[in-house]
This record gives C-alpha cells, sequence and structure tokens, in this order.
C-alpha cells in the first residue's frame, strides 16, 4: 500500500497572466523501503514537488494522501502535527539548531512528541552513521558532512514513515556524498521508510530504486533500477 | 524550559547582558520604592503609631495640624470613641553641642498616644520629654537639657522612643502644660485648654462625629496626604517606579524581538519539521521569565546589600512586601515585551524559512 499518493496534484502561484504553473498535474505514489531520487535542472518546481508533498504548502488542486489522509483538507496546525509524526526532513541549510548539542537536538524532540527512537535504537543510528563521538558537540564544531549526519540522524530519529530530503548532499564532496546515499540506502530498507531524495546531482542515481525526472513543472518515471525490476 | 534553559546555557555573554539591563531596573525601581517608603516614613511614622482612625481638627485650619486651634473641651464632643488630646509646634532644640528641626507633642500621658519608652523613662512633670530615638544620631542623649528657639523654657530629655517622626522633624513628647508654657510663654495659664487637635481611636470613621460644625472630621490617611510636601514626594517617586515598569516592558521587548529575528530561519526549520507555535512561543515566554526573575532576585539582593551601606542620612526604609509585588510586576511587564517576539514567530512562515 502506498504510503504517499499524489492525485491530480497542481501548484500555481500568482493568478492571470502571471500565473505560473510550478507544479503541473502530478500522479506520484510512494512505497515503504523505496529510495526515490526526483533530478531536474534549478527551477523546475522539484522543491516545489517536495514542499507540498511534505505538507509545507497546500496545492492549487488534487489530493495529497500520506497513510491515506489527505493533506489539502488540513489546516496548518493538523499538517503541523502530521509533519511531526509521519515525515522528516533533510534540508539543504542544516536543520539543526545552533544552541543545542546533538544529544540534545535529539532530546527536542522527545519534548514535543513521544514514540520516537529507543536508546538503543538511537545508538545503533549514531554507530550506523559514525557519529557516536560527536554526541556532545554543537553545530557548529561539527565539519558540513558531520552536521549532515547529524541531521540525517535527527530526522530519522522520530520514525518518520516518510523522508524527504532536499539536496542532502549539495554541500558534500563525492565521497562523502556517496557516504550519505549509502546511508538512507540502508536506514531506509532497515526501517521500511519511504524516502525522497529531490537533487541536479545526477552521481546520486544510482544508490535509488526509482528515478524521476522534472522538467518544467512535470514529473515523469525516467527509470527504475535493475535491482527493483529483478524484484518485480 | 528545555529550549530556553539550553540557548541561555550557550550564549551566556549575550543573555548576562538581558539579565544585567533587567537587573539595573529592578535596582532602580527596588531602591526608588525603598526612597518613597523611607520618604514617607520620614513624614508619617509618628502618625502611624497613634493607631487612629481619624484627627478633628478646626474646619479653616485646613488639614493643617499647627494652624488649627481648639480646646480640650471639644474632646467631649466627640462620643463612643477613645479620644487623646494633641497640641503640636515646631521649632528648633538645641543641647548645646546640636541643634535639631523639632516637632513637639503636647499630650495626655493617660491618652493612647502615649508613646513607649523604649530606653530612660516616661515624663512626669512639666519640662520633661520622650524625645524620637533618631535624635540620638544627632547627637543627643538623656539627660540633655534642650534650649528651644522659640521660647525661654528649657526641656529635659528623660527618655526615648522609636519610629516618632512627624512630616521629617523628630518629636519631643511632653504634657500639655509643657507644650502651653512653651507656646504660650507668660500666658500658659490662661491657655491651659488650647491645644490643636484631637486624635480619634473608633472602630470606622463614619461613626467618628462631632457636634461642632467649626470642627472638621478628618481621616489619618487623608490627613497623612495633606501633610506638607507629602503626596508630592509620593507622587514624583511613585511616578519614576511606573516609568520603569514601562521602559523595562520596552527594553525586553526589543531586546527579545532582535534575538527572535536573528533566529527566524532556525525557527522556519523547527516549524518545517512540525514542531508547534504554541511549544516555540512557550519557550521564549519561559526564557522571558527565567532572565526576569534573575534580573529581578539579583537586583533585589543588591539593594538590600547597598541599604546596609548608605549613611543615615539617606531616607531608606525597605518594605518587603512592596519590593515583592514591584519585582512580580517587573516579571510580568517582561513578558509582555515577550509578546511582541511570540507575535514574530506566529508569522514565520516554514516554506520560506527553508528556501523552497
Amino acid at each position: 500500500m502506498a504510503i504517499l499518493e499524489l492525485n491530480n496534484v497542481k501548484k500555481s502561484f500568482g493568478s492571470g497572466h502571471m500565473k505560473v504553473d510550478a507544479l503541473k498535474e502530478t500522479n506520484f505514489s510512494a512505497e515503504p523501503g523505496e529510495l526515490i531520487a526526483v533530478i531536474g535542472p534549478s527551477g523546475s518546481g522539484k522543491s516545489t514537488f517536495l514542499t507540498v508533498a511534505g505538507g509545507l504548502q497546500t496545492p492549487t488542486s488534487g489530493a495529497i494522501l500520506v497513510n491515506n489522509k489527505d493533506l489539502a483538507d488540513l489546516n496548518e496546525k493538523q499538517r503541523s502535527k502530521i509533519r511531526l509524526k509521519e515525515i522528516g526532513f533533510i534540508l539543504q541549510a542544516s536543520n539543526l539548531v545552533p544552541f543545542l548539542n546533538v544529544d540534545n537536538q535529539m532530546k527536542l524532540l522527545d519534548n514535543v512528541k513521544k514514540d520516537n527512537m529507543s536508546k538503543e535504537e538511537l545508538n545503533a543510528l549514531y554507530d550506523n552513521l559514525g557519529i557516536k563521538e560527536l554526541r556532545k558537540k554543537y553545530p557548529a564544531d561539527l565539519s558540513g558532512g558531520e552536521r549532515q549526519r547529524v541531521a540525517i540522524a535527527k530526522a530519522l530519529y522520530s520514525k518518520p514513515s516518510i523522508l524527504l530530503a532536499d539536496e542532502p548532499t549539495a554541500s558534500l564532496d563525492s565521497e562523502k556524498a556517496y557516504e550519505v546515499m549509502e546511508l538512507l540506502k540502508k536506514e531506509t530498507t532497515q526501517n521500511k521508510t519511504t524516502t525522497i531524495v529531490v537533487t541536479h546531482d545526477t552521481r546520486l542515481i544510482e544508490y535509488c530504486d526509482k528515478v524521476y525526472e522534472m522538467t518544467d513543472g512535470v514529473l515523469k518515471l525516467k527509470e527504475t533500477s535493475k535491482k527493483s525490476q529483478a524484484i518485480l | 524550559m528545555f529550549l530556553a534553559w539550553n540557548e541561555i546555557k550557550k550564549n551566556k555573554l549575550r543573555f548576562a547582558l538581558i539579565v544585567g539591563v533587567l537587573m539595573l531596573v529592578s535596582y532602580l525601581v527596588f531602591f526608588l520604592s525603598g526612597l518613597a517608603t523611607g520618604l514617607a516614613s520620614l513624614n508619617r511614622e509618628a502618625v502611624d503609631k497613634w493607631d487612629a482612625t481619624a484627627i478633628v481638627l478646626t474646619e479653616e485650619s485646613d488639614k493643617s495640624l499647627p494652624q488649627s486651634s481648639l480646646t480640650t473641651e471639644e474632646a467631649d464632643n466627640i462620643k463612643d470613641n477613645d479620644t487623646a488630646t494633641l497640641g503640636q509646634l515646631n521649632s528648633i532644640a538645641r543641647n548645646g553641642d546640636a541643634k535639631q528641626n523639632i516637632a513637639l507633642f503636647g499630650i495626655d500621658s493617660e491618652e493612647f498616644i502615649m508613646p513607649k519608652v523604649t530606653e530612660g523613662e516616661k515624663f512626669a512633670g512639666d519640662n520633661e520629654v520622650i524625645a524620637s530615638d533618631t535624635l540620638k544620631e544627632d547627637g543627643f542623649k538623656l539627660g540633655d537639657e534642650l534650649e528651644l528657639s522659640s521660647t525661654d523654657e528649657k526641656l529635659t530629655i528623660v527618655g526615648f522612643t522609636d519610629s516618632a517622626r512627624f512630616n521629617a522633624a523628630p518629636v519631643l513628647y511632653g504634657d500639655v502644660t509643657t507644650f502651653q508654657k512653651v507656646k504660650f510663654g507668660e500666658g500658659a495659664a490662661e491657655n491651659e485648654t488650647q491645644i490643636n487637635g484631637i486624635v480619634v481611636r473608633g472602630d470606622d470613621f463614619s461613626s467618628i462625629s462631632t457636634s461642632n460644625e467649626d470642627l472638621e472630621v478628618i481621616e489619618v490617611e487623608e490627613f497623612i496626604e495633606n501633610l506638607p510636601g507629602y503626596t508630592e514626594q509620593a507622587l514624583t517617586l511613585n511616578f519614576m517606579i511606573y516609568f520603569l515598569f514601562g521602559i523595562s516592558s520596552v527594553i525586553v521587548a526589543i531586546f527579545l524581538y532582535v534575538l527572535t529575528v536573528q533566529k527566524i530561519s532556525m525557527f522556519g526549520v523547527m516549524k518545517a519539521q512540525g514542531i508547534s507555535n504554541g511549544y516555540l512561543s512557550r519557550s521564549v515566554i519561559a526564557q522571558t521569565f527565567l532572565l526576569a526573575f534573575i534580573g529581578v532576585v539579583v537586583g533585589f539582593a543588591l539593594t538590600l546589600i547597598s541599604g546596609e551601606f548608605l549613611p543615615s542620612a539617606v531616607p531608606v526604609a525597605f518594605d518587603i512586601p512592596t519590593m515583592i509585588i514591584y519585582g512580580v510586576i517587573l516579571i510580568v511587564v517582561a513578558i509582555l515585551g515577550a509578546v511582541f517576539s511570540v507575535l514574530t514567530i506566529v508569522k514565520i512562515d516554514p516554506l520560506k524559512a527553508i528556501g523552497g
């Protein structure tokens, strides 16, 4: 069963002759355990796709079903709750709170939400991400790659069903970028999360189960990896 | 509280500055309130000591004790209440070395305004007085013979009492006859019933009345407010205090607003993650409360400490309940100042913050 479904979703800005269709009629669905990439040049509408799918903005028309709940029917407060419960964001800019150390970044989530990872799960996650030694450090003391891994830990800590990553490798060199993608792949399979990575970095495609391409607001399935084809 | 406290811990200097400003404001507020209380008691403590309900003066004196003149018989016209006769005049007393502005109270030692003697004994005969113990700091002592500026009569200090200042002058308590000898000199005998007012202690003000239409029954608090300069002093200081409440609210509002604006993208990211406006707002309010609380407590301690080192000529008296009320008001206005920042946080669009 699809965890995330977009049915005939459109998003336009402005009106009259100033009207811009950032997202033309889009249909999309994602299953648990899938790692999906959305690629495309900047300005193609991939970020709009991600923020609409993540409930950060409402579509102009169409339905977005997260766990069969339509986000378009909800107000900002209710969407905020869905984001907290179901969706993890890994953002281009670091989404860490500057005055909290790594452990406290996780603790903040404990303050606002129940059913996060247990201590053991968190330790395992730290191990996986290789950030065990950093737990008492503040974001300012971390390198770009370390910060990105902490951001991933933070996004996974609340056990989201959907993980949305906006250019998660933008500030990293190739080696680090592959590392991060490998991690995302591993977590996705292990936790049956659905991970959608928006990127213009085509190097990352090889890790993904499905690749979509966005051009001028139109989303098209580009390829399905051999691995998943084999399963199918 | 979690976010609030961790941020304070991480940015100690920044928040120490805010606490410092709040501390200085509260220090000033507490000190002004100490001065207000001190100046007030300088004027009223002898009156407060009567523990009276009202005072009867002549209508034409316009609530001024020295300007009122009536006779002891008027006390008989005041029914059902305890009365005490009171003569009062101002003079300068000198004992050879020191001189001091004083108020002489002529009273009846059998009546309720007779003060408790803290040192020495009660006055027994003419020209013996009980003096306010603040005179000791001015160089007066038991057994001193006092020359007064307006008369040849000499008074002897036989005892001291505490809290005895009237309109900023230390009080000498003597018998009514002593008072009349000082006031009327040779004519004392023919003026032996002349006094300034009658102090009344009763259950409630409305039960006190007099049959003489030339007399006016004045509630004690109103009498105090009409002491020369009293209301003006109190208003001046209270005005400054009220202004400081407003100022501290604005200072906190500006500080927090600047801090909040700097953190807009951080708040936006947190909101994108689904952390509610309520949680973030509570965090800012909790932070303001912490800062204001620490500032006020330090300011309070600083006030009490510097109070210890002040020369006795500075009329400060710290009324702890009033100071606590002012402290609470300071914390409340600081939190009102944080409301601005809360409104800013509520308006942040998470989408813009993450650059979508």
